[in-house]
């Protein structure tokens, strides 16, 4: 057992929000500087922070990035010179030109320390730090606010990024049932995320995950619904596999805070409490739903009446990302980095169990490819360890992005080599819920034998006792007999029971095998595996190709991307029509107009349209409805429904769009059928605004989705829309106000 | 379409026998199975069983008013209402099942559950259906290449079945169980026999009447025929049910000879009462004192398991709920979830009982076929189903034409049959395609309001159908009359 362990955020009280010291904001003013013959000038320090960084897809929508190399080097000589008391009287304010509440828990910092390098520049600091030992670097982090950290992190290259976290490993644990973050550990959140919350499921991906020695950090589950009654059924499931199991560890389920906050009033298991953060009050606020009063009540809750209270000493949980405050348009004119530390700072302030970083989970409007999400990764682990945080990582992709597989990999070999406390297993990196892909049990023991490094010591014990690892007496830890074998939990007398095994397995969707070759999955599992990821990824880049649409005439229009990369990476564009197709289309007033568009899968359209098309106006027909000549609009977005539905003046527009690919071959050839109803006169429009409670609504959504062979079947589908075109005309309603309507009905 | 995240339905099983009745209450989720893709009952949970009591007779004649005690007690027990009650089936055997006493017991589970459980009596080809549903469908599954026969022994019969892959090919049933021959408890002095006990003790020259007690050899002789018996039907012996003693323990022989020349072997599996007891006596844990349960079960299950024709298999192949295998199987297998597409225009149609499977239908049956069965299906007042086969529309590149033929053919042949809108026609198909094929019928909603097509249910040999309340966008299926 190492006793390693330092607490330096063990359960704390909370420090007066109204006792922290802030600057006053003041005019904003340009920083200019000259290198190599050329002058360069940053508008302000938001700006400089964003140019200072290297070129990331978000920041260039954003407008931050550098322009080129010189730009880039100019901004970090800059930023090199400014002293942190520049930097602490630099407020980055909010649109008002206010502290918002996320930054003024950032300058809660240690001010004795502050005051010994308040004076230092930036490029000193960062030359410091790399002179220092871990634990001077440990103390100068608790006096830095997120502004400070970020602009020390665009100072440094890979090598420094690595090599300053790897120092901070020591000091940087959680405690709770097991210690994670031990120097010599690489701990997992085991994921067991189920597209329907199905228990079996969940247990089915605990008993592999667990059987791989995967979940010593949490067992943690995103879950699909968020309701109170929901949540905590899958807590008390979890809670139940971890005692059944014997596992040390600690579960999660990962819902809104206040809806954790309602499961732990009636008693269920919230052993660790869990939020997303952003960087901006706005993201936070608006988008989050999430105050720092309601963290500061969720982390004094948890303190007194938390199930693990009196044994654990951290018990927040938090995730982050770089890109979320900026996807939202809420960033507040700072780059992602900039808002990524603000997070940090922010979870500083209750000295979280664990906070996870997934980079990579948005797209490629934040990080478009392996080279952006890498250094990001390793940028997010360095700032948060910095801050004193007990940071694992999470390098994930979607696959509309250009971020790989390799690349995720190589971000993980990087951040071991950091020292990150924990990675995430997904079940073959495949996730059945989130359509996103992350790291594996596998990968995760894959480190573990590169890098000689064992579970928490807790975990290890237990598994040593399962047969899972062995120990030697040199202290070398490996995979024992019963490693990745998750029919050792799943007994019954004594015996292993077949018939519960294969309930189980029958719950799982995309089970590719469980056979192994030492730590990595076997090649025939791999091949399965990756064959239906480039199935998808296939089915994102494919353009549509109108030959396979069968024989029914469509009228092409275009929106505003012009091409498949300003579609993927702006999704925006898709939303219109490009003027010139817009300007030459006038008022048709037909009942039904219906789009086809590739969205995010064009080989959904070719898949499905064939046959559903026919089935769909074989209905509409049938009714004698009014139908414009079905539209074609390659790189199109659902609400491009609205540019065209104002332009042809259609009273219901169907847009039957391809889906966002997961994992799973053929879910990859997925596509919705989206209901836009206009609301265009004014009794309509009032009784839509009343439910709704937005008196600005213009059009009603409903949704159909999951139309693919294995899901609803296109012709079964053809009709289906149909019918549910029927019912939107007749009742002239759309969305929940539709389906409350038709309920009333049926009572 | 999510319809039903973890929202869990409540399944009641309820099983009438010569000696004894037992409830059976489980929750499941309805959702789609990633196995097979269709919805189904998933993750299910036992929420309640009663302990056996003995069936309340007054001469032979099922008491009502016990039952009707007996039914609500289980019921409070449970802790449901019968409106919670989704699905469930009560089988009823034996003497339970004489005409006057099934009809008495189907009139009180109707008046106290209501019409979401589906009584059924005297139907051996499901009972051991149920059975291997009960105890073996998982485990079949788990060895989806090998073929499983389970022997559900009980008091009265022994009921076959083999499956594959979680499906049962072929049953057949046997009289051959541990009440045939009763004692006193504790001792092998003679109770009571059956009739066919009484016949099979004559038989082996077994001079022996109530108040006797059986010698050792007497015994011996007596389990030593129904060893061998056992051993017939799994080694498809046919000849041994050709004596007359054989006939007499014969009512559905399990034909299984095709199998054993295509040198298939089917593991065994037992479930039933003597099923628990010889996996208990495999596994070498104490067995209830002699004659406890007052009949032979005890002592045959002890001669199975020095059977090494019989025993091959008990350690490596272990079904569940062995005891409670049939109404386990009742409760959670006899219902089918029908797609979540439906066409369905009227939802006061539902539910629909006792309605006759008239005809099974493919696009290639003669003209007359399809003719005959709207004949026929137009006599019965309250309705009448057909089902359709071998569609192909999953597979076929012309899978609209073939709706569209069919939607055209079904039409024709309704129009022809005087048909009335006021008898439910309801068509049954395997494929996703309820929802297009309805509105292809009946002109996109616009005619045959009496119409139902439900989809995704698999295929049954059944004479009826009962067809539950809509559900969260689906309907419970059930099946019986398999003979």
């Amino acid at each position: 057992m190492q006793t390693l362990h330092q607490t330096p955020l063990s359960a704390k009280k909370l420090s007066n929000l109204d006792s922290i010291l802030l600057p006053v904001p003041s005019a904003t003013l340009p920083y200019t500087i000259k290198l190599h013959g050329r002058t360069f000038t940053f508008k302000d320090l938001k700006h400089l922070l964003g140019a200072a960084d290297i070129s990331k897809a978000g920041d260039r929508k954003a407008g931050l990035a550098a322009s080129d190399e010189i730009m880039r080097e100019a901004a970090r000589a800059l930023l090199s010179s400014f002293t942190l008391q520049k930097i602490f009287d630099t407020p980055l304010t909010n649109i008002h030109g206010r502290i918002d509440s996320v930054m003024q828990v950032n300058y809660d910092i240690d001010h004795s320390v502050f005051s010994e390098i308040a004076h230092c520049t930036l490029g000193e600091l960062k030359d410091n730090l790399l002179r220092a030992n871990g634990a001077r670097i440990r103390q100068v982090g608790t006096a830095l606010t997120g502004v400070m950290v970020a602009a020390l992190t665009k100072l440094l290259d890979v090598h420094e990024l690595v090599l300053l976290a790897k120092k901070l490993k020591t000091g940087a644990s959680g405690k709770a049932r097991t210690i994670v973050g031990l120097p010599g550990t690489l701990s997992s959140r085991l994921q067991p995320n189920h597209p329907t919350d199905n228990l079996s499921g969940m247990t089915m991906l605990l008993y592999t995950g667990l059987s791989m020695g995967s979940g010593d950090a949490i067992l943690g589950l995103n879950p699909a619904i968020d309701s109170v009654a929901n949540i905590s059924a899958t807590l008390h499931h979890l809670d139940k596999i971890r005692r059944e199991t014997g596992a040390p560890t600690q579960i999660c389920v990962l819902s809104h805070i206040k809806t954790q906050l309602a499961c732990l009033k009636e008693g269920a298991p919230v052993e660790i409490m869990f939020q997303s953060l952003a960087g901006t009050e706005r993201t936070l606020t608006d988008e989050f739903d999430v105050t720092v009063a309601l963290l500061d009540d969720a982390y004094e809750t948890m303190q007194i009446s938390g199930p693990l209270a009196g044994i654990a000493e951290n018990f927040m949980y938090f995730e982050t990302g770089q890109g979320s405050e900026l996807s939202y348009n809420k960033h507040d004119g700072m780059d992602m980095a900039t808002t990524e530390a603000l997070c940090y700072g922010l979870a500083r302030r209750y000295s979280p169990f664990m906070v996870n970083n997934v980079t990579g989970f948005i797209g490629p409007e934040t990080h478009l490819d392996n080279h952006e999400m890498i250094y990001s990764c390793l940028q997010d682990h360095f700032m948060g360890k910095l801050m004193g945080l007990a940071m694992g990582m999470a390098p994930c992709y979607t696959l509309h992005s250009q971020v790989t597989i390799e690349g995720q990999q190589m971000a993980t070999e990087l951040l071991t080599a950091a020292g990150a406390n924990f990675f995430m297993d997904v079940y073959l990196g495949t996730d059945r819920m989130l359509a996103y892909f992350d790291t594996s049990g596998h990968d995760d023991q894959t480190l573990r034998e590169t890098y000689n490094l064992k579970p928490a010591p807790e975990f290890l014990s237990w598994a040593i006792s399962k047969g899972i690892f062995i120990e030697d007496d040199d202290g070398n830890v490996q995979r024992g007999v019963n490693w990745g074998n998750p029919k050792i939990f799943c007994t019954s007398n004594g015996q292993f029971d077949a018939s519960e095994f294969q309930r189980l397995q029958e719950s799982v969707p995309a089970i590719y095998g469980f056979e192994n070759a030492g730590a990595r999955p076997s090649n025939r599992v791999m091949r399965l595996m990756k064959a239906n990821q480039a199935i998808g990824r296939e089915a994102i880049y494919a353009d549509l190709r109108p030959a396979e649409m069968g024989n029914i005439a469509l009228r092409e229009l275009h929106t505003a991307a012009n091409n498949k990369s300003e579609h993927l990476n702006d999704p925006s564009l898709g939303a219109i029509l490009a003027d010139s197709d817009l300007n030459s289309l006038s008022a048709e007033n037909n009942d039904v107009q219906i789009i086809i568009s590739d969205g995010l899968s064009a080989e959904a359209i070719h898949h499905n349209i064939p046959d559903l098309l026919p089935v769909l106006l074989d209905g509409l027909n049938g009714r004698k409805l009014k139908i414009g000549q079905p539209i074609l609009a390659p790189f199109g977005r659902v609400k491009l429904a609205e540019s065209i539905g104002d332009a042809l003046a259609a009273q219901l527009v169907v847009t039957l769009i391809g889906e966002r690919p997961g994992g799973d071959a053929l879910a990859s050839r997925s596509m919705s059928a989206y209901f836009a109803y206009r609301l265009n006169d004014r009794n309509t429009q009032n009784a839509a605004a009343n439910f709704s409670g937005n008196a600005d609504m213009r059009y009603e959504y409903s949704v159909l989705s999951n139309i693919y062979s294995a899901g609803l079947p296109s012709i079964e589908a053809g009709s289906v829309i149909a019918e549910k075109v029927f019912e939107i005309l007749q009742h002239r309603a759309a969305g929940n106000r539709l389906e409350n309507i038709l309920q009333h009905l049926t009572v | 379409m999510q319809a039903n995240l973890n929202k869990r339905v409540y399944l009641l099983g309820l099983d009438f026998g010569s000696t004894t009745s037992s409830a059976l209450v489980a929750s499941a989720n309805v959702s789609c199975s990633s196995a097979t893709g269709r919805m189904a009952f998933t993750e299910p949970c036992i929420v309640f069983r009663s302990e056996p009591v003995f069936t309340p007779f007054i001469n032979q004649s099922i008491d009502t008013d016990k039952i009707r005690s007996l039914i609500q007690q289980w019921l409070l027990q449970s802790g449901l209402t019968p409106s919670q009650i989704f699905s469930g089936g009560s089988i009823i055997t034996g003497l339970a099942a004489r005409s006057d006493n099934a009809s008495a017991l189907s009139k009180q589970i109707v008046s106290i559950v209501g019409d979401s459980v589906i009584a059924t009596a005297d139907d051996p080809c499901l009972e051991s259906w149920l059975a291997f549903m009960g105890s073996c469908s998982a485990l079949s599954r788990y060895h989806s290449a090998i073929h499983i026969l389970n022997l559900d022994i009980g008091g009265g019969t022994t009921n076959a079945a083999i499956g594959v892959n979680g499906d049962v090919l072929t049953t057949g049933c046997y009289f051959i169980g541990a009440r045939h021959v009763q004692f006193i408890p504790g001792s092998y002095q003679l109770l009571a026999l059956s009739d066919i006990g009484l016949a099979l003790l004559k038989s082996l020259n077994i001079n022996a009447n109530v108040g006797d007690t059986l010698t050792s050899e007497e015994r011996y002789v007596i389990l030593y025929f129904y060893v061998s018996a056992l051993e017939a039907i799994v080694l498809n012996e046919t000849d041994f049910f050709v004596t007359i003693n054989g006939q007499r323990h014969c009512q559905v022989a399990l034909d299984i000879g095709s199998m054993l020349r295509h040198k298939i072997k089917p593991k065994v599996t037992f479930s039933g009462g003597v099923g628990e007891l010889i996996y208990q006596c495999a596994t070498e844990k104490p067995l209830p004192d002699t004659t406890y349960f007052g009949d032979f079960g005890i002592d045959l299950a002890i001669a199975i398991t020095k059977s090494t024709i019989l025993a091959k298999d008990l350690n490596r192949y272990i079904p569940e709920n062995k005891g409670r295998a049939t109404v386990y199987g009742l409760t959670l297998h006899s219902t089918e979830i029908s797609g979540h597409t439906i066409y369905l225009p009227n939802l006061s149609a539902l539910p629909l009982n006792d309605i006759p499977v008239i005809a099974k239908l493919s696009l290639d049956s003669a003209d007359e076929m399809w003719q005959s069965a709207f004949n026929l299906a137009a006599h019965r007042q309250l309705g009448a189903c057909i089902q359709l086969i071998d569609l192909n529309t999953t597979t076929s590149f012309h899978a609209l034409d073939i709706i569209k033929s069919l939607a055209l053919k079904i039409k024709h042949h309704y129009a022809l049959s005087g048909y009335s809108n006021t008898q439910a026609l309801l068509i049954l198909v395997e494929e996703n395609i309820g929802k297009v094929l309805g509105n292809y019928i009946s002109d996109w909603g616009q005619s045959m309001q009496n119409l139902i097509v439900i989809d995704e249910v698999p295929h049954r040999d059944a004479h009826f159908v009962n067809v539950g309340r809509l559900h969260q966008q689906m309907v419970p299926v059930s099946f019986f009359g398999m003979h």
